[in-house]
């Protein structure tokens, strides 16, 4: 069953917060690789992940095999984080309309890990593009900001 | 692209938040920050288990793990695949990983709500850099930032010889303690640095004797101990290491909020503030100990996240030990509890004779063996027009009350030299060579004594 996301949290996850990509192969070996920015599609029950090309490549191969994805948006300055399940349901290589997506992503990223103490010079230079987009029905929202609410659902009594 | 974890310290410090990814035995993969891994040895890696959540669940399904560790200097990544080995709950990595945390729980306001259930050790199979997460380095912009290197072991000997003739030659023990602190500063620019005393009136606590790179900031600063770095570093007789204090804070903050989110009626103490400076990214934090006896801790903090390292371990705790020496030979701390209140302008001090009490403007000063010492200079100054003192005629003075033995002079001094400058900075008591001083006056004074208050 597709999950929507709030209001709220469609702004969260398309902000500069960190994206985190898990997946498995066939032999349940996890893979986990840095995503460079999301869209929520006007539903809000998918979001379109972009995998850089540069460190994707288990990924795709991975969503190819089984589509099983977990996504996980974590802002830097507080930590507040949620995770995403769902199924990959499309995979293709990104397009000029969302290198913008992307490109603002990055912009507010590195602002963001600036805030931190990690220079633009550095976090600028993550590999962004060629990227792919993966569309990703979403199953399952777990508040993953960290303490003893980490892990549970959202909506059963925990805030992200 | 292989690379050695042994060869990864800078990811194992607890700045760059590092990633675990794990798969449950259905397969559903779940993703997740961690705030902090632990290196072992060359082949396995440690995790702290604050909860239980769903990382613990899988990996009880599924004991393989992708772990991506971030180098906070230069942000490369690093890709391992581990299998999960053991759960440690004592031994000296718990106690490591334990400690660590204790100290965040503590800053935090959460001491006993946020610890550690367990030190998780996993066997590291593969390690490797993430090929292409980077691209090429902007050779203009990093070269601006490229640090300088270091003397080498021949300056680092030299300097250590400087910094214990200081300790060892020293008359007192404001002598010994400033000489540490400025020759650590000038030869090794450990620019804040500061020696905190067991208060031997109450040894659940303890207070500053001396400080460098604080302007005056930690005079009268008292530490309860087992709260904060230096309270934990007293508590547990171990010397502690925090980089990426800016993170661990955030990482306890979020938890904290969590637990008030979760359960509204949890009374959480307040946030303790950073003892020293407001910025610090980097502590460490050294037991003064002779034999098994804590005289007191050594601190020394960073606003650079990246400004400790081992080097500044071993090389501090040989200058700490010389130090705790030099504290038992001279004399430890003694006297007065410090109450903290700001300094107020006023110049009207009141002698109570029956508990040897000094007030400044109706304000407590100090008492007891400090407060007949204040009231002497400031009586012989009034009387006598004199600023120059001895430690020598203080000793002789048997008005004073000190033991023959053992009288504390130089801390006594110390404490209620900082007590003025904490309270009343318009008199000080500056040093003006081995065992003497001079009483400095920015003020007019009034003297009133009375039997009791």
């Amino acid at each position: 069953m597709t999950r929507s996301l709030s209001a709220e949290l469609v702004d969260f996850v398309q902000s500069g917060v960190s994206v985190q990509i898990g997946t498995r192969d066939a032999s349940l070996v996890p893979e986990a690789v840095r995503g460079v920015g999301a869209r929520v599609e006007p539903d809000r029950g998918h979001v379109v992940v972009f995998v850089p090309a540069a460190t994707g490549t288990r990924t795709l191969a991975n969503l190819e095999d089984n589509g099983r994805i977990a996504i996980c948006f974590s802002r830097i300055a507080d930590n507040r984080t949620i995770q995403l399940k769902g199924r990959a349901r499309s995979v293709a290589a990104a397009r000029d309309e969302d290198r913008a997506v992307v490109d603002r992503y990055r912009g507010e990223l590195a602002q963001n890990l600036a805030f931190v103490g990690m220079p633009p010079r550095l976090s600028y230079r993550i590999s962004s593009w060629p990227c792919h987009a993966v569309r990703v029905e979403i199953e399952t929202i777990w508040v993953q900001t960290p303490g003893p609410g980490a892990g549970e659902a959202l909506g059963q009594g925990v805030d992200a | 692209m292989t690379a050695r974890l042994a060869d990864l310290q800078s990811c194992f410090q607890g700045i760059a938040p590092s990633v675990i990814a794990t798969v449950s035995k259905d397969g559903e993969p779940n993703i997740t920050y961690l705030s902090h891994v632990y290196y072992v040895d060359a082949g396995h890696v440690a995790l702290s288990r604050q909860f239980f959540n769903k990382t613990v669940r899988n990996v009880a399904q599924n004991p393989v793990v992708t772990i991506v560790l971030y180098d906070p200097i230069d942000f490369r990544a690093y890709h391992l695949c581990a299998r999960f080995e053991r759960s440690e709950t004592t031994g000296p990595l718990f106690e490591t990983m334990s400690a660590r945390i204790d100290v965040i729980a503590s800053h935090t306001g959460m001491t006993g709500v946020f610890k550690l259930i367990s030190a998780d050790v996993y066997e590291v199979v593969s390690l490797e850099e993430v090929a292409g997460y980077l691209t090429p380095p902007d050779l203009a912009l990093d070269a601006l930032s490229s640090a300088t290197v270091g003397g080498g072991p021949l300056t680092e000997l030299r300097g250590l010889q400087v910094v214990s003739d200081r300790i060892t030659r020293a008359g007192d023990l404001d002598e010994m303690l400033s000489g540490s602190l400025t020759a650590l500063d000038e030869l090794f620019g450990f620019s804040h640095a500061m020696v905190l005393a067991v208060d031997p009136r109450d040894e659940s606590r303890l207070v500053t004797l001396a400080s460098r790179g604080y302007e005056g900031r930690t005079a009268g600063l008292a530490v309860k101990v087992g709260e904060g770095l230096i309270g934990t570093v007293a508590a547990r007789r171990r010397m502690l290491r925090v980089a990426g204090v800016g993170a661990e804070l955030r990482y306890g903050r979020a938890v904290r909020e969590s637990l008030a989110r979760r359960d509204g009626s949890q009374d959480l103490p307040p946030e303790l503030p950073l003892p020293g400076l407001p910025d610090a990214q980097a502590q460490l934090g050294l037991p003064l100990l002779v034999g098994c006896r804590l005289v007191g801790v050594l601190a020394v903090e960073s606003p650079d996240p990246f400004c400790f390292d081992e080097w500044d371990e071993a090389y501090l705790q040989i200058v700490a030990n010389q130090i705790a020496q030099g504290i038992d030979r001279l004399g430890g701390a003694e006297e007065t509890p410090l109450v903290v209140a700001s300094s107020r302008p006023v110049r009207r001090f009141v002698f109570y004779r029956n508990d040897d009490c000094v007030f400044v403007d109706g304000e407590y000063l100090v008492r007891n063996v400090p407060g007949r010492i204040l009231w002497k200079l400031l009586g012989q100054h009034a009387r006598e027009g004199r600023t120059e003192f001895t430690n020598r005629e203080l000793r002789l003075d048997p008005a004073l009350g000190l033991p023959a033995l053992k009288d504390n002079l130089e801390s006594r001094l110390i404490l209620l030299r900082n007590r003025l400058a904490e309270r009343c900075p318009d008199v000080r008591m500056v040093s003006t060579g081995r065992g003497r001083f001079a009483l400095e006056l920015d003020c007019d004074t009034e003297l009133v004594e009375r039997d009791t208050a």
